[in-house]
């Protein structure tokens, strides 16, 4: 699928999260078949959705070929974080290195050594508007099963997380209302009353499909149902 | 913490604004029949409403207090003629209830027009009071005042409440312009206009402290002042009100130095008339947010006895 009339990152973004969501969607026979391009603006379109283009194998558990996390590895050392960068280019890239060591297995990689959490004391003091909006910028690292210091802070603050969904909504800010509603599907003691079933598939319907507020909402969905599940069996 | 200086400085501001102005609220006893009179009876009614406020919170400078009863006397005397101009809105429209609503705030601060009364018995005692067609958050309010009457409410004033908007506590997300004022007006009537932040039901009041602050950042970003300073007040009847700086201080910072309040965004130009039915409500929000506010910022400092 090609976006005509887009810059040419946008539209092979785009195109990349629409394969991801394909792949979540439909049983994941996608997810491994597809060579990753290889090619400047491929591996930069990689960058661009981070972990997440791994999201088929790391939420869903579907395998993937080696050829595909060969891309991603490519990608992940051709755009590293710089010393001294924004804090969620510094987490985004965390979260690629991360992905990778999920999926490869226990042993080092020479070339991305296990460097630690980035930090995440810049969180602590931000309104809840600045805070979802950072947050929803790093949706890549809401996953079950992937704790970190990000995580732990988003964990405290699940009220100002579900009035930032509600804030995006309102703005018609839909790739932050996704990415928000992703953290949401993690967390505990987030207010029934935010309707959070309901405003994904208003998030997905206003959005106009746009593969990359589909990737978070689908990612959310799949979350939420996972734990549904779990509480079903627990009960 | 927004500074109680700021919050009192927009209630002044406002009422010397309204004081100054009190010819805007005037009645067009010629007004085509078919439009009627009661239309420049809701001012009116309001402002007995907000000065009903500014008396009961006692907050307010002496200065406010004498404008406020000035305004009141103005408005009772010479425009409702001694309260005749809501007999005459009862003779031509005798199943409204616009003149028991207008009537009743008078009522409480000692103003009496016996014929009103009269009306609103007989109106009570009628099937087509409790029938006739209105929103939800309309008829909590001619329950609501019913009750403050000394009547009794049909339907209920709990069962009113149900069918309201906000006691659904439905997804705050779909709140918009209209839905905003419904929410604001059920909380108006729920706690009498700010007196009774008690009679707010436990999960109203919860509904409303987790999401009210994002409803503050959406309508202060969009300028909105109007809903911002009914949304203000709507904090202030809350058991922990946040005083939300932000939005206290861009809402003080709309208003004009004459102390009138836009509705939204910039100040409208125009003849003075047209002028005062533009912004004599949000001016007036200004004044019952301010005292409303103050209030319960300044109970807030008082140490609880130990």
């Amino acid at each position: 699928m090609s976006q005509s009339g887009l810059p040419p990152l946008t539209g092979a973004v785009r195109d990349l999260a629409h394969e991801v969501v394909s792949a979540l969607r439909g049983g994941g026979h996608l997810a491994g078949s597809t060579a990753l391009a290889d090619d400047e603006l491929g591996l930069a379109a990689v960058r661009v959705l981070g972990a997440d283009v791994l999201l088929p194998a790391t939420l869903a558990g579907y395998s993937l070929s080696p050829e595909r996390v060969a891309a991603f590895r490519t990608a992940t050392l051709a755009f590293p974080a710089a010393p001294g960068a924004a804090p969620v280019t510094a987490w985004s890239h965390w979260g690629m290195r991360r992905a990778l060591r999920t999926l490869s297995g226990p042993d080092e990689d020479p070339a991305l050594p296990d460097t630690g959490e980035p930090g995440a004391s810049w969180l602590h003091s931000l309104p809840w508007q600045r805070f979802t909006h950072q947050l929803a910028v790093l949706g890549a690292l809401a996953l079950p099963g992937l704790p970190s210091e990000v995580a732990t802070t988003a964990a405290l603050r699940p009220v100002d997380l579900a009035r930032g969904f509600v804030r995006a909504v309102r703005r018609r800010d839909w790739l932050q209302a996704a990415g928000a509603a992703r953290w949401l599907a993690l967390l505990d003691g987030v207010p029934d009353t935010l309707g959070l079933d309901t405003g994904l598939d208003f998030v997905l319907l206003m959005s106009d499909d746009d593969p990359r507020v589909a990737l978070q909402a689908h990612a959310a969905r799949h979350i939420r149902d996972e734990r549904l599940l779990d509480e079903g069996l627990r009960a | 913490m927004t500074s109680t200086r700021l919050i009192h400085g927009v209630g002044l501001r406002a009422l010397e604004w309204l004081h100054a102005r009190r010819d805007g609220f005037r009645l067009e006893p010629d007004a085509d029949p078919e439009v009627g009179l009661m239309d420049r009876f809701k001012p009116i009614g309001e402002l007995a409403v907000i000065c009903g406020v500014i008396f009961r919170e006692g907050v307010a400078g002496s200065r406010q207090s004498q404008l406020a009863r000035q305004l009141l006397d103005h408005v009772w005397r010479d425009t409702l003629d001694g309260g005749r101009m809501l007999v005459e809105g009862a003779r031509t429209e005798p199943i409204s209830p616009i003149p028991f609503e207008v009537y009743l705030p008078f009522r409480e601060l000692g103003y009496e027009q016996p014929d009103i009364e009269r009306a609103t018995r007989l109106n009570h005692r009628l099937g087509s009071w409790s029938a006739v067609e209105v929103l939800p958050v309309r008829r909590l309010g001619l329950s609501a005042f019913q009750r403050r009457f000394g009547l009794r409410p049909e339907p209920g004033v709990d069962e009113a409440t149900a069918r309201t908007w906000l006691a659904r506590t439905p997804e705050p997300w779909t709140v918009e312009g209209h839905i905003a004022y419904d929410i604001t007006h059920t909380v108006f009537h729920l706690t009498d206009w700010g007196e009774r932040p008690d009679r707010l039901p436990p999960h109203i009041a919860g509904y409303l402290a987790d999401w009210l602050p994002v409803w503050l950042d959406d309508w202060l970003e969009l300028r909105r002042w109007d809903l911002l300073g009914e949304l203000l007040v709507v904090d202030a009847c809350l058991p922990r009100p946040t005083f939300d700086e932000a939005a206290w201080e861009g809402f003080a910072a709309a208003q004009q130095p004459d102390g009138a309040m836009p509705a939204l965004r910039e100040m409208p130009e125009g003849e003075p008339d047209d002028l005062f039915d533009l912004v004599y409500h949000p001016t007036l929000v200004a004044a019952f947010a301010s005292a409303l506010a103050l209030s319960r910022s300044l109970s807030a400092l008082t140490p609880e006895p130990s």
